[in-house]
């Protein structure tokens, strides 16, 4: 079986059969990055005809998958080329608001080549769900509900109408998965909200939200009177109800963005016209510029926790597999996110470095995830 | 664009729980969404327990009328779930 942990060439990357691909993406750790958090190796492993990468990020202010595009053009290029060799799609679509036509301008002129194609779709917000997504831009629908082989119906999913829907740094993920060898350890989200122009940072997985708002230059001490949403205006979890007070959070899987509100503020009423600009440097990775350790997740929503393979006292370097995914059930590889001295397995978290946040803080974190897939996220997945 | 709430509707309140911008009332026999408030995230259609939910452009047509009473509810003064 092919390793992770190991470049390749465009070539080599098309030459992997499906199985190898799907087990590395699994191996690797990759979720849906843009909220839902699905295990992407699930929808890799019954390949459709259409792959729909969704680069509509739709929350109000966001810019962090626009830079993405733009920084890793070449990459996406080389991934398109790869996922249509090993997994046979027919046709790869780029969708993107019309608002962003002029961002998206060097992909509009690489289409041209056939590899994918761009399509152009309302700047509304609904165009992140899935299905919505798929009305617009293509001439297919979902099906409303669909009868299971047992008699039940389930609503309907991409899958049935012969498509794979991803998100841009989720498909980047696939990119260093495959080609790079690396697996999922930081994610991109963009810090932005009130006392503060936006920023898009790449942060280790499980950091502490007060680090990365300090590096953001927030006076975290000082800011009683501020709330943080890990979401944007529309759909988000609350992250710290009260700055300064020496709650915490950390950075998941799912986490898009750090929104800045004041504190008691309805953010869907208040900031839904939030209106930012891209920042001037561009993405910035704060691996090893952050102080405090990291608070690592074994599962997570839909996920069976890993097996630890890791014990308290153990050093651990940076990209170190710290959890392997376990054979029944949604499951994927864990990672060291940063290097450094495991300082407790509880609850299903690892911590390294002494941990980002306090273990309650943490658990309970972990707990309101897993419970926000119950209500709310169980529609992304479906969808 | 909208989705509709119809006749199966049991008040279980389900979507409006999951709705993120409370744009779900209750309209006596059945609960009902706000097309102006609505933002067609979907997450209140596979919550419902009695599959009452429809996107607007898949809505069945003998059900056109609850799109239209949707449209044309006087929301003025109420407020989101149960009220």
């Amino acid at each position: 079986m092919a390793e992770l942990k190991q470049k390749r060439t465009l070539e080599e990357v098309k030459a992997l059969s499906r199985e190898e691909a799907v087990e590395i993406i699994r191996h690797a750790g990759i979720i849906g990055a843009g909220g839902g958090g699905f295990p992407t190796y699930i929808k890799y492993k019954d390949p459709q005809p259409h792959l729909i990468v969704n680069a509509t990020e739709s929350e109000p202010g966001y810019q962090a998958d626009k830079l993405i595009h733009k920084e890793y053009l070449n990459e996406f290029l080389q991934l398109y080329e790869g996922l249509k060799a090993i997994f046979g799609f027919e046709q790869v679509s780029m969708c993107a608001h019309e608002k962003d036509r002029e961002w998206f301008a060097d992909y509009q002129e690489h289409a041209e080549g056939g590899l994918y194609e761009m399509r152009y779709v309302p700047n509304r917000y609904s165009l992140g769900e899935e299905k919505m997504l798929i009305h617009h831009a293509t001439d297919t629908e979902v099906p409303w509900r669909v009868e299971t082989s047992d008699g039940e119906r389930r609503p309907g999913m991409p899958l049935d109408a012969g498509i794979i829907v991803n998100n841009s740094e989720t498909l980047l993920n696939v990119y260093r998965a495959l080609f790079l060898g690396r697996p999922v350890t930081t994610k991109f989200l963009q810090v932005y909200g009130e006392e503060t122009d936006l920023k898009v940072y790449e942060v280790p997985l499980g950091a502490s939200v007060t680090e990365v708002l300090r590096f953001a230059g927030i006076d975290v001490e000082n800011s009683g009177h501020l709330s943080v949403l890990d979401g944007g205006p529309y759909l988000h979890d609350m992250s710290i109800e009260e700055l300064g007070t020496g709650h915490d959070a950390y950075v998941r899987g799912t986490s898009n963005a750090l929104l800045l509100i004041r504190k008691g503020a309805t953010a869907y009423k208040e900031y839904v016209d939030i209106e930012t600009d891209p920042p001037e440097e561009d993405i910035v990775l704060l691996l090893g510029l952050l102080p405090e350790g990291v608070d690592l997740p074994l599962g997570g929503r839909y996920l069976k926790p890993a097996t630890p393979l890791v014990s308290v006292g153990d050093e651990v370097p940076y990209e170190q597999k710290i959890g392997e995914p376990r054979g029944e059930g949604f499951s994927v590889g864990v990672w060291a996110s940063v290097g450094g001295t495991v300082t407790s397995i509880e609850r299903g978290i690892v911590a390294i470095g002494g941990g980002a946040v306090p273990m309650e803080d943490a658990a309970a974190e972990a707990e309101a995830e897993a419970k926000r897939q119950k209500a709310v996220a169980k529609a992304r997945v479906l969808g | 664009m909208t989705y509709v709430i119809t006749e199966a509707c049991i008040k279980a309140g389900m979507c409006a729980n999951a709705c993120p911008v409370d744009c779900i009332y209750d309209a006596g026999d059945h609960f009902i969404i706000n097309p102006a408030e609505c933002i067609d995230c979907s997450f209140c259609d596979p919550v419902c327990p009695v599959d009452a939910i429809y996107p607007d452009f898949q809505l069945p047509e003998e059900m056109e009328h609850y799109k239209t009473k949707a449209y044309e509810f006087d929301f003025s003064g109420m407020e989101p779930g149960f009220g």
